[in-house]
This record gives C-alpha cells, structure tokens and sequence, in this order.
C-alpha cells in the first residue's frame, strides 16, 4: 500500500484497464473514470492525490479542463497528462498551468512509476512540514498568551512603582502621610493582595 | 559539508553580527556549516577563514550578500498568525483614519505603514489587501506601504511578488487567493492592483534609518529575536523614534519589550497586544 490515490480518465478501455492493473499492482489506491464527465463527477466526492488523464477525450471536457477542475478543487492534487506525440505542444501548455507532467503514448511503465514516486516524496515532505507548522503554531500562540499576560501584567507592575515612587518623593506632605497614601493605593490597585 | 573549526566559529560569527547584526549561537555549528557551506565551495574556499576573508575583501559584495541571504530566515507566511491581522482590520486602521482624516474633503488621508523585516513580502501583501478590502474609495487616501529587509534575495521576491505551492500553502483563505493571485505553472504571482500598493528594499536595521520619516503602524515581528540584548535596546529606540506619537508598533507574538525600550507601553485589544509611545 502506498499511501496514495489515483484516479485513471480516459475514454480508452484497453488502456484504461492496463492502467488500473499495472498501478494496482503497484500498490496505488486506483479510481476510474471513463471521461471527463465521470471525473468532475468523482474529482469533488474523493479524497484524490494524482490525476492520470488522457489529453484528447470526446465531449467537451478534455485533460486540460480535468486539470482546471482537479486544481479548482485543491491546488495540492497533481496532474498527469498522457499524450499522442502530436500534441506535445499542448501538453507544454498544461504544464503551465499546473499540471505536474506529461507522457507520450505508448506509456512507459517505468516513466510514470519514477513519476509518481516523487509527487509521492515531495507529498510526504509536505505532509511533514504542515505537521511541523501546525505544531510550531500551537506551541507559539500557547507562548504568546503567557508572555502576553506577563508583558501588561510587568507594565502595570511598572506604573504603580512609578506611582509609588512619585508620592514617596513628594516632600510637601509629611512622611507618615506618604506611608499612608502608598498602602491606600497598594489597597486600591492589588485587591488580591490585600482582600478587604 | 566542509566542517567549521572553533576558532573560525568565533570569527565567522562576529562577523555575521558585523555585516548583519544577526547573533547565531555559536554552539550550533551545523547551523554555520548547511548554511554557509555551498558559498565556501562555490567561491572555491577550502575553510571558512577562506571564505571570511574573501566576503571581507571583495569589493563586489557579492559574497557578503550571498552570507546574508543564507544566514537570515525567511519563514514567513500570508496572514501569519491571525492575531495582529484582525488587531490591525478591527482596532488600528479605523482608529487611524479617524486620526488622520482631515477637515477638507479636498485633502487625502495619509497613512504609512512600515514591515521592517519584510522577508519575502507576505507579511506587507497581507496588508495591503486588508487595506484593499477595507477601504473601497482607495483614491481618497494616501497609503505608503514599505517593506525592508537585509536580504536582497528576499528584497527581489518580495517585489515579484511570485510563489511557489509551498509558501502558498498555510494562512491565505481561498477567497483571497482567488482573487488576488495569478496561477502559472505551479506558482503564484500577486496581481497588479496589490502589487502597485506596495515597495520594498533593502534595509540592515543595525544601521540608521535615514530618510525613512516617521510611520503610522510598524510591524516589526520575529527578527529581534536575532539580535543580542543591546542591539533589541538600540532598534526599538529607533523604532519609536520612527513611530507617529499616536502611531503603533506591533511585534511578534512571543516577543516582548520588557526590559528592552521603556518608551513603549503595552496595550492589550482582544487576544493581541500592540505598542504606543507613552
């Protein structure tokens, strides 16, 4: 089991049956559409993680618009188109704008197994960074809260220092009063302190 | 990996601090070796008191640059950590231009807002298209959006405004993605209507922010985190000589100027803290 689902379109059932074998057999999770009706159908119900699309298929849904549904639905779903030699040009096309490859008809197994290999390592490595990030961003906003609480718990802390220190130095009043005016305003400002 | 010796640890690191102000702990030698390491062979260097000598004495920089761009991070995101996003959309910008709307209406509101450790620019797209979003009679306003960073190599992203699926791929919502990015290929390019909003170069902040003039908001997050305790001291004193006296300075999550600038006060607005000259 590979970890790793993959949804076959093309009108071909020859090809489309070859597909799926040699894939299942591979270990890949295969899904089967017979055209592009059948894929913007699936596309949207499946968890998918690469389309293998023939380029040319009749009706008006071709590879390409497969493509603009697969990456509509997540920009993460990679897109394998297979062509005729013929239309290289357009496979060109596809890859910009986002397909992940393209191969040539006849299909070379080993071709496409290397090509999925590496969507399958670059998805793990992606898979492990989100992980990571999630992570990372439980354990920042967890700290943040903290140090939140202390930085305007400090300023406040702060502020009635200075306030103390203002009517401690304040000579117009007699020092017995500045004791009473500091324990009043510690009274007032800390009621956890001092409970009344 | 070309392996680093003690000796050249504490001259590569002093010098890193010199051109950059970045303090890298020098018990972690991997850092100094995956970081620095293909510079060193690139530039045909067989040590790294090699490659220190070369980055000093070459009059191109080129060297000096590529340490730079190798040793700053990057990790940066769209919308990176909710908080000061929604503090900035709900809370700084009304009170802003309420601030800053003058008498006439003939007369445009100014506002500048300053990303001082821009990186590759996600943090200052971010605001702009808050502000896009925020206010649909643009033209009455007069926005400067700046993004600086030590890189040049993130300063250059930054202003193609072009990413890939990975930097992509947390924080944007899909409607915002949708609407103002561009797909090609498998990378993203913000579309003109932000891209024009914004400017960046670069900027070390170790050294003076001449001709920057003073700023409405600063966003000044998770690069003084680099930086050795009195080189925190002389940034924030500079940033709040840069501040409006009724502008704010928002700073990463985790960090905090306890003990580092008491010009500034602390000020809470629901789960975010922001800074105001007292």
């Amino acid at each position: 089991m590979r970890n790793m689902t993959i949804l076959v379109v093309d009108d071909d059932p020859v090809i489309r049956r070859m597909l799926e074998k040699r894939l299942e057999k591979e270990g890949y999770e295969v899904l089967i559409a017979e055209d592009g009706y059948q894929a913007r159908k699936i596309l949207p119900q499946q968890h998918i993680d690469v389309v293998l699309t023939d380029l040319m298929m009749p009706g008006s849904i071709g590879g390409i618009e497969v493509l603009d549904i697969a990456k509509s639905i997540s920009p993460n779903i990679e897109v394998i188109l297979i062509t005729a030699h013929s239309s290289v040009d357009t496979a060109v096309e596809a890859m910009k704008k986002g397909a992940a490859d393209y191969l040539e008809k006849p299909i070379n197994f080993d071709e496409l197994f290397l090509r999925l290999e590496k969507i399958a390592n670059v998805q793990s490595i992606m898979r492990n960074a989100l992980d990571l990030s999630q992570a990372m961003d439980t354990t920042e906003s967890a700290a943040a809260l903290t140090i939140q609480n202390l930085e305007i718990r400090t300023a406040e802390l702060q502020s009635r220092i200075e306030s103390i220190e203002s009517i401690l130095r304040d000579e117009q009043n007699p020092p017995y009063e500045r004791i009473y005016k500091v324990l009043d305003l510690l009274e007032q400002t800390d009621p956890t302190r001092y409970p009344k | 990996m070309l392996k680093i010796s003690p000796d050249e640890l504490k001259l590569v690191a002093q010098y890193i601090h010199d051109i950059s102000g970045i303090y890298l702990d020098q018990s972690k030698s991997y850092l100094f070796e995956t970081r620095l390491g293909s510079i060193a062979s690139e530039h045909g260097c067989n040590t790294y008191k090699e490659l220190y000598q070369k980055a000093k004495t070459e009059p191109s920089k080129i060297i000096e640059r590529k340490i730079i761009d190798a040793i700053s991070t990057n990790e940066t995101l769209f919308f990176r950590d909710k908080g000061p996003f929604e503090l900035l959309q709900h809370k700084l910008l009304p009170e802003l231009i309420d601030a800053r709307t003058p008498g006439s209406p003939a007369l445009k509101t100014n506002l500048k807002i300053w990303s001082a450790a821009s990186s590759t620019g996600q943090e200052l797209y971010s605001i702009a298209i808050i502000i896009k979003e925020m206010l649909p009679n643009i033209s009455k306003y007069s926005i400067k959006l700046l993004g600086t960073d030590i890189s040049d190599g993130a300063v250059a992203q930054a202003s193609r405004g072009k990413y890939n699926k990975f930097e992509m791929e947390r924080g944007l919502p899909g409607d915002k993605l949708q609407r103002y990015f561009t797909m090609f290929g498998d990378s993203w390019t913000i579309k003109d209507e932000i891209r024009a909003m914004v400017q960046f170069r670069k900027l070390n902040l170790m050294l003076p922010f001449a001709g920057l003039g003073k700023f409405d908001i600063i966003f000044c997050r998770n690069v003084a985190i680099y930086f050795t305790l009195p080189d925190r001291q002389k940034l924030f004193n500079k940033i709040a000589d840069s501040l409006a006296d009724d502008g704010y300075l928002i700073i990463g999550s985790t960090e905090s100027l306890t003990g580092i600038c008491p010009r500034f006060i602390p000020k809470r607005h629901l789960r975010s803290i922001f800074y105001q000259k007292k």
